[in-house]
């Protein structure tokens, strides 16, 4: 089942790149998978909407949540991280204040890799945010903002 | 999902995380000065000192500081603050010393080897054993000759000579009225240490060997060899080598400038602060008599390093130290200036 919920989240993300003017080989590539399953995808055969269903539903989930439940499907950091940027349905922006002492949490924290150190100071780099919020939560210093500049989740809490 | 790791060792733990880089965190008790500059600078107050007095007393056999290896978030902070280097941090085994974007103090212990003389002095004033002096000296056997005598008129008579001549061929007597200076030239080396110490150039000395006659040899061709060494680890840059040497060899920048002021009327002369001190600046005044009761502690606040582990554990808050400046290499990080900046209250 899990294989399934992961085939699902390809799908969205298959789906996501043809959107913003990718051609199968592109996905293919981008995806890591085979050409003719990025055609199965968009015509819509190989796979059961449920598993669609179930994989739409972990996307609208809340930005840590999504991420966590990525990463267990996939059980590969670089593979979480690419369908991760790909479906994310928000745009953040990440401030970090002169609190900062360097030490580095943050950067070992982010499974997406969006944290680097430079004198002393993390920077975050926005494209790569998620929007997960690790980072803001366990910062020692409570130096870290992360900000929603734009949202199109489907679902929004209540 | 990240998580510190602690391993103790026999004086000392480690707390290290990896993921990224590898970040350690090693402590050494046996440098550890116990002023508590780490805990008050640890910005998750992961950092515990014991108190100091029992310790050094050895009244208590436990490390001096302890950390919390659930909190600690490995910034580097106690250890870039550190007056005595007693944590290290390194990230990717590389110490944080030598990383440029971390701060470290501006601080040195140096000794001149062309001007320094192998007296020895140095090495055996300096509180932390941090200093060793190794000299080759001519000996008789050699079959060393030269000149040397000692011109009554302009000496002092301090015993400068006395006190470091290596063969013990020098006698000054001091005694008030009827002082003296003699040399006994069946011990003596010509190694011309006399002649380089002697503050008013009161000794005329050769050595036929090296000189071939030349009364007036430059110091700087005397025989006396040798090497000095400063253990980087242990010194705590007290200045006692640089107010002892005779010729000014030893150059000493502390970490910090600032202020010691003892309130005679609180202090009960317990004595802890003297035991705490890492650079015998405190002492019990000499007593004239046996009868006297000492009613204060003597400071020789020259040698003070203003690390505050006086302060920290005196019983009655009789000690104020205070630190009214810091050197440290540019940084910026605007939380680590604030760190070094904070350390002058």
């Amino acid at each position: 089942m899990p294989n399934h919920i992961a085939s699902g989240l390809k799908y969205l993300a298959a789906i996501e790149l043809k959107k913003q003017g990718f051609n199968q080989q592109m996905i293919a590539d981008e995806l890591d998978i085979d050409r003719s399953t990025v055609s199965h995808y968009l015509n819509g055969r190989n796979l059961s909407w449920n598993s669609i269903e179930v994989a739409k539903t972990i996307t609208n989930l809340c930005p840590k949540d999504f991420l966590i439940m990525t990463r267990t499907l996939f059980k590969d950091e670089q593979k979480t991280r690419k369908i991760v940027s790909i479906c994310k349905s928000g745009d953040y922006h990440a401030e970090v204040t002169d609190s900062c002492i360097g030490c580095g949490l943050c950067v070992d924290l982010c499974l997406m890799k969006a944290v680097s150190l430079d004198s002393l100071k993390a920077h975050i780099n926005s494209i790569c945010c998620c929007g997960c919020l690790i980072c803001q939560e366990r910062c020692p210093t409570n130096s870290i903002k992360i900000l929603e500049v734009n949202n199109d989740r489907e679902y929004e809490r209540s | 999902m990240i998580a510190n790791t602690k391993e103790v060792k026999d004086e000392g733990f480690d707390i290290k995380r990896s993921a990224e880089e590898v970040r350690n965190l090693s402590f050494k008790d046996h440098i550890c000065i116990g002023c508590g500059i780490c805990e008050s600078t640890c910005p998750v107050d992961a950092i515990n000192v014991a108190e100091i007095g029992p310790i050094v007393r050895e009244e208590v056999d436990m490390p001096k500081i302890d950390i919390d290896e659930d909190k600690c978030v490995l910034c580097g902070m106690c250890s870039g603050l550190c007056p005595v280097d007693a944590l290290d941090f390194t990230i990717d085994s590389e110490p944080i010393s030598n990383i440029v974007s971390y701060p470290h103090y501006i601080s040195s212990a140096e000794i001149d080897d062309d001007t320094c003389i192998y007296c020895q002095r140095c090495e055996i004033a300096c509180p932390r054993d941090s200093i060793t002096i190794a000299r080759s000296l001519p000996e008789r056997s050699d079959l060393v000759t030269g000149e040397i005598e000692a011109d009554e008129e302009t000496c002092i008579h301090c015993g400068i000579c006395d006190e470091m001549c290596p063969t013990d061929a020098i006698d000054v007597d001091r005694t008030p009225g009827e002082e003296s200076i003699e040399i006994d030239k069946d011990k003596c080396v010509y190694c011309l240490l006399c002649k380089k110490i002697c503050p008013v150039d009161a000794i005329k000395a050769a050595c036929r060997i090296c000189s071939y006659g030349d009364y007036d040899l430059n110091p700087e061709d005397a025989v006396t060899t040798g090497s000095s060494f400063i253990d980087d680890e242990t010194c705590v840059k007290c200045g006692w080598c640089q107010e002892i040497c005779p010729v000014d060899a030893a150059k000493v920048k502390k970490q910090y400038e600032g202020t010691l002021d003892i309130d005679e009327d609180k202090c009960t002369v317990c004595g802890t602060c003297i035991d705490v001190c890492p650079c015998d600046v405190l002492s019990f005044p000499e007593s004239p008599g046996p009868a006297t009761i000492v009613d204060n502690i003597h400071k020789d606040e020259q040698y003070c390093i203003h690390c505050g582990a006086c302060e920290r554990a005196c019983p009655v808050d009789a000690i104020d130290v205070k630190i009214t400046n810091v050197d440290y290499t540019p940084t910026k990080s605007k939380s680590w200036i604030d760190k070094f900046e904070a350390l002058k209250n």
